[in-house]
């Protein structure tokens, strides 16, 4: 246990530098970039109230990544499990201490800043299952006795989460949780039987009315937009006019009439795609989502480089995230996904999720970092 | 137990390995369906979501057009279109109703009183709903509104259009009003495609007057517009070349003279009165005055119910149009044709009657206005001096049906197309007329002599209107079928001037007629000498007239109620003065009525000498009337939004 806590060779800072995954960063860059030259759009050809903001924080997230990468991956491990409860016992907190906005409970207020125990639990749930298998041998992966710690973990945020009530995350540390185990190794047998479950598990949702209203409606919704072009249906119609009328090279930029008629909700967020694809058209929208797949498999290379179980597994859970973001929100302003309230990494305006998304690249940028044999692997 | 795990286990490497390749191809796999719905929306449905998106941003606006003005003779308004500056506040685009009432207050002025109600009116209504937040701004201030507007959330500058009588009350017979929208309009098969004109906010149809009649003209013809909106519907800019430009109404020009109106609707106020009076030449009414009047402006408002109930109940009936619609028993006024029908009888001019004051026909007395007799008279001298008992006996000697005739001749009895609603046609009686009346009872159909005898008078059921009286009077002045016509030009179409035939009356029994109600006037001892003008440079010739409304009694009379002054008002006797002027040269002839005014010497005909001196002053047969030609520039003008 000793060597754990032990600190490696010091290294040069200029090492350090020399040895950050640059072109994750270059990319990850042009994303915020594309966000913040979408919310100038949005904000009507203005820095305020969006674009400056998204730069700024875009600019701390990057310190905040390359602090947690020059962190070695094995501190990161000894603190998974204590990251989790805290993110744990925060939610638990939520009910009895957080704030209401928008009908839902979801923030602490800590004083001079808001804490979203959803957003680290995101993290949270990454780094505890990542060390859970890391002590797992393989062939007890998809052994009944060792199933049960790891679904408790991840039922238990999913729980609180899904009670706040934000089924959107909730739906997202979930399927994580489930992609890490399935990454880990689970049995295709038990993947089938897990499949089933989750159906029938939907399917009990709907009878028993587990759902909220709005959110049976948002999934009726996204079966029918077309439906009720001017109730529930409406937004979704609107993105994709906007998405279809940018046509293949797109209106210009800051020339979107959808989002110069104030057309959409959220622009600035959840809806953001919609403006990007109406102003740079199918050639700028393609060209985002190819430096997204650029951006997953790279944290895909990172974790099949890393040096440790663990390294693997949480470098692979957090792209795991950032991907699920992506296809959600993407598949959701086109209709082929409901309409749940995920935004769009680093492209939509929103501190708290850009925080996490980026942290969990510093998670990554960490495993990258200590990849190389050098007497401090575990 | 547990032995150190190894955490680089091949087994465990190998199974990531392949897991994660799958995870990434799967990404890969799903991103490319992403990518080929994006394909899908931008490049082969492209031109679907393009229309989608032109859809959402452009719709069509009505630009209402404005309503025709109404003029008088000489161009002067008596209707037009007020343009009312306002600004209307969504709270719920608003956001913090104070703060966006502070910002539009630092430019215009809102009084504490108003801005308290302003807010009263927020709390009380949805928030999509837009309350007004100023009225009545000058162009400047409402300019200022505008430039600030993105600046100032949630407020909304709005043109709307007013009608305006600028005659007020004095008009509110002859041109209407517009008031609102109603379902009935809406389903009207006239308004076919000019539902969504009428759903306009604020678009107002002519109600009544000529307001109604000419609805048709008046509204004009309304224009289109292409305009972005928002998904809010509020307009973000107006397509310039779009702009299909409305066209107003065409303008309607009347006979009226404004001013003598205005004198007219003076003379008779505080009375329950109407006058009229028409050009001879031309059939042209220049005054069609009647009291108490509304005014059309609160009218166009929507009209409160209180005042609506007010005005129905009151027994000076304000909503009457009393010179088209208001019947009476003419009186003595009808002594003219009963003269000439005895003329056209048989009986001459000279023919003479000794008066003690009553005349006994039948099985009873038929009484003459004065109890102690006129003494001997002839035709001219019963005109003089309105003597009942010539005119009894006359009756004996004539039918009813001669009578009639001559009374139609004259102009009663019928309802003349002017174009102002409400115009009642009076009844002159004949046989014909008791037969069709009767027309269930047989019984009640024969005429019977002593019937004759009360319609000489111009008593029993003989009716008219003041305008029949007028044109009565014209005719009996030129001897001709003067026919009266209140519209002169309707946009560009002049109204030709009636062409009036001579009427198959012999010109001497006019001039007997003419010659005795000069006498009425200007002779000594003749019924209305105080009605003679002050400047003897001009003759009235003129006839009083009472109508009875209420028999006293012989038991009311038994208790010593003889003077009317006595009854209450409803049940005193109607005035009535019919005249034209100058004798010599007939050219205005004029009709007062004043209900209940007990005495046509006393109350009518003064009121009709003040209203003809007013006339005669300013002889607006002198003065050109406008052209309709005049009107090409102002139309010009008036094209567009």
């Amino acid at each position: 246990m000793a060597s754990i806590i032990l600190p490696g060779p010091r290294r040069g800072i200029q090492d350090q530098i020399g040895r950050l995954h640059w072109p994750l960063i270059i990319m990850l860059s042009m994303i915020a970039g594309a966000g913040v030259a979408t919310l100038y759009s949005v904000g009507g050809g203005s820095w305020t109230p969006w674009a400056g903001t998204h730069a700024l924080r875009f600019a701390i997230s990057m310190g905040a990544m390359i602090f947690v990468g020059f962190i070695g991956i094995r501190y990161w491990m000894f603190l998974s499990y204590p990251i989790y409860v805290v993110a744990l016992v925060a939610l638990a907190l939520v009910p009895f201490i957080g704030d209401v906005n928008m009908g839902a409970r979801r923030w602490i207020d800590l004083g001079p800043m808001q804490f979203q125990p959803s957003e680290l639990m995101k993290i949270g749930i990454v780094l505890a299952l990542a060390r859970y298998y890391h002590g797992l041998r393989a062939e007890q992966v998809s052994h009944i006795l060792f199933l049960i710690p790891p679904l408790i973990m991840i039922a238990a945020p999913v729980g609180l989460v899904f009670l706040q009530p934000d089924l959107g995350t909730a739906i997202m540390i979930g399927a994580t949780g489930v992609a890490i185990m399935v990454l880990a190794g689970l049995s295709w047998r038990l993947i089938f039987l897990g499949g089933l479950a989750a159906v029938g598990g939907a399917i009990a949702a709907f009878r028993f009315g587990v759902l909220h209203d709005y959110q049976l409606k948002r999934i009726f919704t996204f079966l029918d937009p077309d439906s009720d072009p001017l109730g529930a249906g409406y937004h979704l119609l609107q993105s994709k006019i906007g998405i279809g009328s940018g046509g293949l090279v797109g209106k210009g930029y800051m020339m979107g009439t959808q989002r110069e008629l104030n057309f959409l909700p959220e622009m600035q967020t959840d809806f953001i795609f919609t403006i990007f694809s109406e102003e740079f058209g199918f050639v700028g929208a393609f060209g985002l989502l190819l430096v997204y797949l650029a951006v997953i498999l790279t944290g895909i290379n990172i974790a099949l480089r890393a040096r440790s179980h663990f390294a693997r597994l949480a470098a692979l859970g957090v792209t795991v995230t950032f991907a699920l973001y992506v296809l959600i929100n993407t598949g959701m302003v086109m209709g082929l996904a409901p309409v749940v309230g995920v935004p769009l990494p680093l492209v939509s305006y929103g501190g708290t999720v850009m925080l996490t998304i980026m942290i969990g690249f510093g998670i990554a940028m960490s495993a990258h970092m200590s990849r190389d044999p050098d007497g401090t692997t575990l | 137990m547990n032995t150190r795990v190894n955490s680089n286990d091949p087994e465990k490497i190998e199974i990531i390995s392949r897991r994660a390749a799958i995870f990434g191809g799967g990404f890969g796999l799903l991103l490319a369906g992403i990518g080929a719905r994006l394909f899908q929306l931008q490049v082969v449905d492209h031109q679907k979501y393009m229309r989608l998106a032109q859809e959402n941003q452009f719709n069509t606006r009505i630009l209402a057009p404005l309503r025709g003005e109404i003029v008088d003779r000489y161009g002067r308004t008596l209707a037009s279109n007020r343009q009312n500056f306002r600004v209307l506040l969504i709270p719920d685009e608003a956001g913090d109703v104070e703060e966006a009432l502070a910002k539009i207050r630092s430019y215009v002025a809102i009084s504490d009183e108003k801005h308290a109600k302003i807010l009263r009116e927020v709390r009380r209504t949805q928030g999509y709903a837009p309350v007004e937040v100023v009225n009545n701004l000058e162009w400047d201030d409402f300019s200022k509104v505008n430039f600030e507007l993105p600046h100032l959330p949630g407020a909304h500058p709005e043109v709307s259009e007013t009608r305006d009588y600028p005659l007020g009350n004095a008009t509110a017979f002859v041109i209407g009003y517009v008031g609102a929208v109603t379902d009935r309009d809406l389903q009207s098969p006239e308004n076919d495609n000019q539902q969504l004109l009428l759903r306009q906010p604020g678009f107002k149809v002519g109600r009544d007057g000529l307001e109604r009649t000419y609805e048709k003209e008046l509204r004009g013809v309304a224009g289109t517009v292409d305009v972005k909106v928002n998904a809010h519907g509020r307009v973000i800019e107006e397509i310039e070349d779009s702009v299909k430009p409305s066209v107003q109404g065409a303008t309607l020009g009347l006979t009226i003279d404004a001013d003598l109106q205005l004198a007219a609707m003076k003379t008779l106020e505080g009375e329950s009165a109407s006058a009229v009076v028409i050009d001879i030449e031309t059939g042209d009414i220049l005054v069609l005055a009647s009291t108490p009047a509304f005014d059309p402006n609160i009218f166009t408002k929507g009209i409160p119910t209180e005042l609506w109930t007010e005005l129905n109940e009151s027994p000076y009936k304000p909503l009457l149009n009393k010179p088209l619609g208001g019947i009476y028993p003419p009186g003595s006024t009808f002594k003219m044709v009963t003269a000439i029908a005895a003329m056209r009888s048989g009986i001459s001019p000279s023919f003479r009657v000794h008066c003690n004051g009553k005349f006994w026909y039948g099985n009873r007395f038929f009484h003459c206005w004065r109890k102690e007799g006129h003494g001997t008279v002839d035709m001219k001298g019963s005109i003089k001096h309105s003597c009942d008992t010539f005119f009894y006996t006359c009756a004996t000697q004539i039918d009813v049906d001669i009578i009639a005739d001559t009374a139609r001749k004259l102009g009663l009895g019928e309802s003349y197309e002017l174009g102002v609603p409400g115009q009642h046609s009076g009844v002159v009686p004949d046989r014909a007329w008791k037969k069709r009346f009767y027309a269930g009872t047989p019984e009640n159909q024969i005429w019977f002599p002593g019937e004759t005898l009360s319609v000489a008078i111009g008593q029993g059921s003989v009716s008219a209107t003041p305008l029949q009286l007028a044109v009565m009077a014209a005719r009996i002045a030129s001897g001709r079928a003067v026919r009266p016509r209140i519209v002169r030009f309707r946009g560009e179409l002049e109204l030709p001037t009636p062409t009036a035939t001579r009427i198959d009356i012999a010109e001497e029994h006019l001039a007997i007629v003419r010659d005795g109600m000069n006498a009425v006037v200007n002779e000594p001892g003749g019924t209305a000498v105080r009605s003679a003008f002050d400047n003897k440079e001009w003759k009235l010739a003129g006839k009083t007239g009472t109508s009875q409304v209420y028999r006293i009694t012989a038991e009311e009379r038994a208790r010593g109620l003889t003077k009317p002054e006595d009854l209450p008002w409803q049940r005193r006797d109607h005035a009535l003065f019919v005249c034209f002027a100058p004798y010599e040269a007939p050219r205005y002839a004029c009709a007062v009525v004043v209900e209940h005014g007990i005495g046509g010497a006393r109350m009518a005909g003064p009121k009709a000498k003040e209203i003809m001196t007013a006339v005669m002053a300013k002889d607006p047969a002198r003065l050109k009337p406008m052209s309709p030609g005049a009107l090409a520039k102002t139309a010009d003008a008036a094209v567009g939004g």
